[in-house]
């Protein structure tokens, strides 16, 4: 499982490369179809198979057949390539990679977590609270908490219902608020795109100094 | 299961396809693109996301997750709208020439 995590978290940096360093919009779109996809199968082994599911169908199925339709649409120009000793360049090379070096350092040294909570039966995530009733079995304290998630309770469930409980129950205001944020984006995406004719732009002094011409020209 | 020696990686990833998505931003130029870095950019929040939620045996990261993902979504489309609507008033697709609001 791991070499296979590897492979795929190494595939997808390297279609992401394409996606930045394509000279053609349709490249880059199709790139990211590739890295999307991989995300998805990167999800699927961490054992997120709802996101798995999700990825799929609204990012490789929506959002990249909406940009696809968009590139053929518009037929943008091919762009020329990234000047390669332009000074933003170097300097977002060296920004990937002293990130990247930051990171793997600070993850190597057990930096970003802490490895000890692991070793318990209980979940980090949820501070002590959370632990401690799950680990005193008594789940029933914990109001917004059904599952208490304790190791093993996407065994116990299922990732599904595991990540539908925490929607339905702890989120349940941040996704009524998305389901608003999903309102106003397709309006806004319908007015915008709405058929008008387009005037001409209006310049006040070219105007005056048309005027300015035709006066003196009626002398 | 995921073995924690993996989780280094996971994230060393994650940083790296977010610097990238953000290095696209910066020297990329057609606004298509800079759409597709954008998403590059989530991706790689939601790959840092789930890749927690997996390490930590918790559900939230895919809760955030799940709502990075609709967020990403809407944006999607608001910005393909306002592209079409660029180019339906005949202005090139170019970031750098695109740096006023008004017509």
């Amino acid at each position: 499982m791991n070499v296979l995590l590897a492979v795929i978290l190494i595939l997808a940096a390297i279609s992401a490369l394409g996606v930045v360093f394509s000279s053609k919009t349709i490249y880059s779109a199709l790139s990211l179809v590739l890295t999307v996809a991989l995300l998805a199968a990167v999800f699927l082994v961490l054992n997120a198979q709802f996101l798995f599911v999700v990825q799929l169908i609204v990012y490789a199925g929506a959002v990249m057949v909406l940009f696809v339709f968009i590139i053929a649409l518009l037929d943008p120009a091919a762009e020329d390539r990234p000047r390669i000793f332009d000074l933003r360049l170097i300097l977002g090379v060296l920004a990937v990679a002293g990130l990247c070096t930051a990171v793997f350092i600070a993850a190597r040294n057990d930096v970003t977590y802490d490895t000890s909570c692991t070793t318990q039966a209980v979940t980090c995530m949820h501070g002590y609270t959370v632990g401690s009733l799950a680990a005193t079995g008594d789940l029933s304290a914990d109001p917004f908490h059904t599952f208490g998630f304790p190791e093993n309770a996407v065994d116990r469930a299922g990732n599904v219902q595991t990540l539908a409980n925490q929607i339905f129950h702890t989120y349940v205001l941040p996704f009524e608020i998305t389901s608003l944020l999903l309102l106003v984006a397709a309006v806004g995406a319908v007015y915008l795109t709405r058929r008008v004719a387009v005037e001409p732009r209006r310049d006040p002094q070219a105007e005056e100094r048309w005027r300015d011409d035709l006066v003196e020209g009626s002398d | 299961m995921l073995s924690q020696s993996m989780f280094p990686w996971i994230l060393l990833t994650a940083a790296f396809l977010f610097t990238l998505g953000a290095l696209g931003v910066l020297i990329r130029r057609n606004p298509l693109v800079v759409f597709m870095c954008i998403e590059l950019m989530l991706n790689a929040v939601n790959l840092a996301l789930v890749g927690y939620s997996s390490y930590l045996n918790s559900e939230e990261g895919q809760v955030f997750a799940f709502m990075v993902i609709v967020v990403a979504a809407a944006e999607v489309v608001v910005g393909l709208g306002l592209l079409t609507r660029v180019f339906s008033i005949g202005r090139e697709l170019d970031v750098d020439d695109l740096d006023e609001m008004k017509q």
